[in-house]
């Protein structure tokens, strides 16, 4: 599962989504095990439109989650996007190895309202409920 | 005509592409424009409810569809139909592209108001009861009937994903789902048409079924 994909999940129990500890789940550094995925090209306007749209704090706390707290505290914005400086290149550059390369083939994360806990395995997340929980 | 995607699954674990897939994938292709333009200059997340063989998200992928600063997220019940849509993603040359296979049931798992691009070939067919989700992945039985039956009318599982439709798309976002006559689609149009916009896209007739795609916008964006 690319880390970009975390900025999407949130807990599958209903009640949660009154909470706002549903998003995004809290993963567990010490149980992940990440791989760099090499087979998407860096595509600076594509992650342009990406950081356009992320959540900023919750990609701070997953990255802390995996043992990264290098992120600047606020998303990166650029002055002209159709004029990328040097500078802009160089962070997109970064964010693309972290949010597109990156991604956790195995793993475990929870729900930090209900403690629920879910599992990737062989680099797919597993979202479902068990039943008394569904 | 767009190209369409080469498939090879196992048949006995997840659903063949069928008249009811090709309908969408026509439907698909006759909204490119107007999708090109609504998503132009911005990201689209692109998410597909039972892609099944992953026939319809390929297509997407393979088409560029919305456009290239798409993202695409596959969600099944089924862990066959995730590994399928894996594998006919890589059979048709997208592995550049940002596809995300998760095991889920419906959209309870994602994030509310981020799906800008819905997909949806239900499970439509009118039956007493749907099967409970199976505890093993081996019960491949039990998963093909869950990419078929769809309980009263055949509308228990289409009701859900329109009753959190309010909460599952972006403002701008836009679904296609998928009917057949026996759904009675028009009553829905009907009970939906204040806070909706629903157009019929597509409609069929293939063998005794009659199969429509409808498009779903909000009437006055969030």
């Amino acid at each position: 599962m690319k880390f970009l994909t975390t900025n999407f999940l949130k807990c599958s129990v209903q009640s949660c989504d009154t909470s706002n500890d549903n998003f995004p789940l809290a993963y567990d550094g010490s149980k992940c095990q990440l791989e760099q995925d090499e087979s998407i090209e860096f595509n600076p306007e594509f992650l342009v439109n990406v950081l356009d749209r992320v959540e900023w704090p919750a990609i701070l706390q997953v990255a802390s989650d995996l043992g990264n707290t290098s992120l600047p505290p606020n998303k990166p914005v650029f002055e002209d996007s159709n004029a990328l400086t040097e500078d802009d290149m160089a962070i997109l550059r970064d964010l693309h190895v972290l949010l597109i390369k990156t991604s956790i083939v195995e793993g475990e994360m929870k729900c930090k309202n209900c403690g629920h806990t879910y599992y990737i395995k062989n680099g797919i997340p597993n979202l479902l409920l068990p039943p008394h929980l569904a | 005509m767009l190209p369409t995607p080469y498939v090879k699954c196992d048949y006995d674990k997840v659903y063949e592409p069928a008249e009811d897939s090709f309908l969408l994938l026509d439907s698909l292709e006759n909204e490119q424009i107007y999708l090109a333009n609504r998503f132009q200059n911005k990201l689209a997340v692109v998410c597909e409810l039972g892609p099944g063989s992953g026939i319809v998200s390929t297509f997407m992928m393979q088409n560029k569809m919305p456009s290239q600063n798409s993202i695409y997220l596959a969600l099944d019940i089924n862990p066959w139909a995730l590994d399928a849509t894996q594998d006919t993603a890589k059979r048709n040359d997208c592995n550049k592209v940002y596809l995300e296979t998760i095991q889920s049931d419906l959209t309870s798992s994602t994030r509310h108001n981020q799906v800008d691009l819905l997909l949806f070939n239900p499970p439509y067919v009118p039956a007493e009861t749907i099967p409970e989700i199976p505890e093993t992945r081996d019960d491949i039985d039990t998963w093909l009937d869950l990419a078929l039956v769809g309980g009263k009318d055949g509308m228990k599982i289409t009701q859900l994903v329109l009753d959190q439709l309010d909460t599952t798309l972006s403002s701008e976002g836009v679904a296609y789902i998928l009917f057949c006559a026996r759904n009675r689609p028009e009553e829905v149009v009907k009970s939906m048409a204040s806070h909706w916009d629903i157009t019929l896209v597509e409609h069929r007739k293939a063998g005794w079924e009659v199969l429509s795609v409808y498009r779903f916008i909000r009437k006055t964006p969030h």
